[in-house]
């Protein structure tokens, strides 16, 4: 047994969330952090990100007179302004569908100007208005422009960013490097086991503070927009040792995912002004949003798409596709703010967006769930807000919650830096604050973990092994099918009963490859077992939710429900291992912003 | 009709193989199939211990740089039809080759060791420097400043240039395309302060001058980037600005004059 690693802060992902925290933690003054991450920081998947990150500059406005879709110019020194925090409140708000906690709203909205200025003075390279301020667009759901963008690698410029200021103040990295479990003894979080990709040995590091930022959980579909990292090891291994989950039955399908692929094809192209089309060449959103079209949100748009499909009025031979339209905008206009979408249609449909549509299809996309947290990103263990001491989370794979049940474009690289950078303050206090380093008692913390491993990659007993790889297929269509954009009872049903085989399938199944050395076999293999644990408490959350709110939307319960369920959802393991539901109230101002009905 | 083609993966684990070894497998070929699904095709259903780095799957995250075909590729966007009998005049039909990219130790399989590259990278302090008091809001600047940066900008650091480089190969030491591309970056910003120092770290024999502008980081860009210009820039930057004299001077002059020469009809 080797001495335990020992860290202050020991941060888990380096995406926009855990870079933010990791770096203001060391400008604090704390020196001793580490960070953690399964793929090195800058093939993290916020760099995927495309089209922008949302906060009101008021840099431009819409040209008078156009409606919602018209031109865009820059507003004059003496203009009025056009947005606001509050509009960006209201807007997002509206969105989540009055399941956001607009307590925590309050203060991603209000953090957001600051943190773009932020951004920029560390050398983020944003596209610029004619007057050199960073340049805005539409996005759907926003009532005003105010997606500040980077032509359309926005995440990419972001991470590359707050990385370099990483470095430059310090910080310990280890790339490569999978967290398998959360140590908690007495309810005290003491530290994670790890395992050095590389060589395949597992160590303990020992620390005051555990934060997780390991983003999404996408991976679970088929169709996704995620990146193959993106498989909620975070909640998993959370929930594993305790933590409850929030929300998780909120899963966002993006409307243009690339057909068959699922790989983005940004919200951008519609803030843009892209057209979608049915197969038989109808702009189809009249009948759904006549207000705000293609700009409605993503819940609402991605809604319309299936239901276009599955009234048989899908593009391509199986029908099951829809047209992005793009043509009308111009050569130049996409040259010059959809390149790298450009570039996507072309490689992964043969298709060149400035004279054809692309064909697309609705992609899982986000996940609004996750460890909750308060505004500071201390994990709280109950419904009552109690604090799970030492242990911190931020971005994608937490529930602060600001999306509720829809999240608006946008709003996600905010919520990773916001969230991220109040948590690097939060785990400095904390450490500042006199915060002991608890030593793990168990003196063979690892054990668990290398047995769990030992069993997949065991040799023996293989009369019946399965592979690993067909079950995750599995789950991925299960989830799909029974667990995506329109949900009833009977397919809810169905898709937990074939998780529960699909568990009892991963007990008896085996990975093929027996080294030690950088052993993606054995990593897909624990990633599987992860998605199969949050995936359960998903469709169990999602089950027990009779009513259709924001991505939620259930064909046999189709009205939002208020008086039963303006409510959080906390899954707790329990001892037999399923989760066990309970509920938290929602923080709503009922002068200010009281439920409405969500109409676009 | 299907039609089968056959995948030729170069594979090596350190601790068990002498040395590496081509091993052949077969799979469909379908008109959606990328490089990158062939690979995870295989790894799923013929053998698990096949070993490749990925993540993003649309060309912006820099983890699956290899060589198909002896050719620098993201395997992830790369349309596995595109790449079939491509490669060249005595290759075998129907067959695709996938190596990991030259000159970088292999961890395992198509895994190559980056630590020198990110060390380089580190090396000429990528983060901006700004002024010690900033606007208020943000700094102003141009679009046309914005695009100029964006050759450097969007650089995923896959390593592909890196490891097409035979300076590099043969010097450990040398800066690297990737590192000099993100110092072009950091002194084209209006908002850094300290281009001359940046300029400094570069203008060396282990830098801009000892490139030798043999261009294949250029070929080998999957983003289709030219790093060979920004170092060619920066080595003329630097001279204007007085750092080198007498003979270097001159040979730099004219390795500048080549390189444009050579870039300018990329
Ligand atoms: C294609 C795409 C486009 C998007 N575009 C936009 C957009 O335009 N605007 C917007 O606001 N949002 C967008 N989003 C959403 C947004 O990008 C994400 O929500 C956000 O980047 C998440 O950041 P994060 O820091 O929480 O996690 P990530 O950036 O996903 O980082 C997760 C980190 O955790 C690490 N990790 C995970 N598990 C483990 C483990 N077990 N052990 C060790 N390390 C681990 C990973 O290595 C990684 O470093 C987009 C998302 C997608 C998929
Ligand atoms: S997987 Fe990200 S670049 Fe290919």
């Amino acid at each position: 047994m080797s001495d335990p690693i020992v860290h202050d802060i020991v941060i888990v992902g380096a995406g926009l969330a855990g870079s933010w925290a990791a770096m203001v933690a060391a400008r604090e003054g704390i020196t001793n952090i580490g960070v953690l991450s399964k793929v090195h920081p800058l093939r993290s998947h916020s760099g995927a990100a495309q089209g922008g990150i949302a906060a009101a500059l008021n840099n431009v406005r819409p040209v008078e007179g156009t409606g919602p879709r018209g031109p865009l110019e820059q507003i004059p020194a003496d203009g009025e302004p056009v947005d606001s925090p509050d509009l960006h409140m209201f807007d997002t708000i509206k969105g989540s569908d009055w399941l956001g906690d607009q307590d925590k709203i309050h203060v991603l909205v209000n953090d957001a100007v600051d943190i773009l200025y932020e951004y920029e003075h560390m050398g983020c390279v944003f596209s610029r208005t004619a007057d050199g301020r960073i340049n805005q667009r539409r996005f759907g759901g926003h009532s005003a422009p105010r997606a500040n963008f980077a032509a359309d690698w926005t995440g990419h410029v972001l991470l590359h960013t707050i990385h370099e200021q990483c470095l430059k103040h310090g910080v310990n990295f280890y790339s490569e490097w999978y967290v398998l479990e959360l140590i908690v003894e007495d309810g005290i979080t003491r530290g994670v086991v790890a395992m050095d990709i590389l060589t395949g040995e597992l160590h303990t590091i020992n620390a005051k503070a555990v934060m997780f930022a390991t983003g999404g959980y996408g991976r679970a579909w088929k169709i996704t927009s995620n990146a193959t990292a993106n498989t909620g090891d975070g909640v998993a291994v959370a929930y594993n040792a305790g933590v409850p989950l929030m929300d998780m039955e909120f899963v966002q399908f993006h409307p243009t995912g690339i057909y068959k692929h699922g790989i983005l094809m940004s919200e951008a192209c519609r803030g843009e002004g892209g057209y979608l089309r049915n197969g038989n060449g109808e702009r189809f959103m009249e009948n759904y949003a006549p207000d705000k079209m293609e700009l409605a949100p993503r819940d609402l748009v991605s809604r319309s798409e299936q239901t276009e499909i599955d009234q048989g009025r899908g593009a391509g031979d199986d029908k099951q596709g829809i047209y992005l339209d793009l043509t009308h905008l111009g050569r130049e206009k996409i040259l010059q703010r959809l390149p790298q979408v450009r570039e996507i249609a072309m490689n992964f449909l043969g298709v060149d967006i400035i004279d054809e549509p692309a064909k697309i299809q609705p992609t899982a996309h986000y996940s609004m769930g996750g460890i909750p947290t308060d505004v500071n990103g201390q994990v709280i263990r109950n419904a009552e807000g109690e604090p799970f001491t030492g242990f911190f989370a931020a971005g994608e794979c937490a529930c602060v919650s600001v999306h509720g049940a829809n999240r608006l474009g946008t709003n996600s690289l905010l919520e990773a830096s916001v969230f991220g950078r109040r948590t690097g303050y939060e785990m400095a206090r904390f450490i500042e604050g006199g915060a002991k380093l608890h030593p793990i008692t168990n003196p063979d913390p690892t054990k668990k973990q290398r047995e769990r491993i030992e069993r997949v990659m065991d040799k023996h007993n293989d009369s019946q092994a399965g592979r690993i790889a067909p079950i995750a297929e599995a789950l991925k269509w299960n989830m799909t099918d029974n667990c995506g954009i329109f949900r009833n009872e009977e397919k809810l049903e169905k898709g937990l009963a074939r998780i529960h085989e699909l568990k009892g399938d991963f007990t008896k199944a085996r990975v093929m490859d027996q080294s030690r050395r950088f052993n993606t076999d054995v990593l897909m293999a624990l990633e599987t077992e992860n998605l199969l644990t949050f995936s359960e408490v998903v469709v169990a959350g999602a089950l027990a939710r009779t009513e259709s709110r924001g991505a939620h939307s259930r064909t046999d319960h189709q009205k939002r429900d208020d008086t039963d369920w303006l409510k959080h959802t906390l899954a707790h393991k329990s001892e037999n291992g399923e989760p066990v539901l309970s509920y938290k109230d929602v923080c709503i101002d009922w002068e200010k912003y009281p439920p409405q009905e969500r109409k676009y | 009709m299907t039609q089968t083609v056959t995948v030729k993966i170069k594979r090596y684990n350190p601790d068990t193989d002498k040395k590496p070894y081509w091993k052949d497998y077969t799979i469909e070929l379908t008109e959606d199939k990328t490089v990158l699904d062939a690979l995870e095709e295989i790894k799923a259903n013929q053998d698990g211990s096949l070993t490749f780095r990925r993540s993003c799957r649309h060309a912006i995250c820099g983890s699956c740089a290899m060589m198909v075909n002896r050719r620098n590729t993201l395997v992830c966007t790369t349309p596995l039809k595109a790449v079939v009998n491509d490669g060249g005049l005595f290759a075998a039909k129907n067959t695709v080759t996938i190596e990991p990219l030259p000159y970088l130790p292999i961890i395992k399989d198509l895994v190559v060791d980056r630590s020198a590259f990110w060390e380089q990278y580190q090396a000429v302090k990528p983060w901006l420097m700004p002024p010690d008091v900033v606007p208020e809001k943000e700094y102003r600047m141009s679009q046309e400043e914005v695009e100029a940066m964006e050759q450097a900008e969007t650089c995923i650091m896959c390593g592909a240039c890196y490891s097409s480089c035979p300076v590099v190969a043969g010097n450990k030491n040398y800066l690297g395309p990737h590192a000099m591309l993100k110092t072009f970056l950091r002194v084209m910003d209006p908002r850094d302060q300290v281009p001359e120092e940046r300029l400094d770290m570069i203008a060396n024999a282990n830098g801009a001058f000892r490139c030798h502008q043999v261009v294949n980081c250029i070929d080998a860009c999957p983003k289709g980037l030219n790093p060979a210009k920004a170092i060619a820039t920066l080595g003329k930057m630097s001279l204007r600005s007085g750092r080198i004299k007498g003979e270097r001077a001159e040979r730099m002059k004219k390795l500048i004059a080549d390189a444009e020469a050579a870039s300018s009809t990329n």
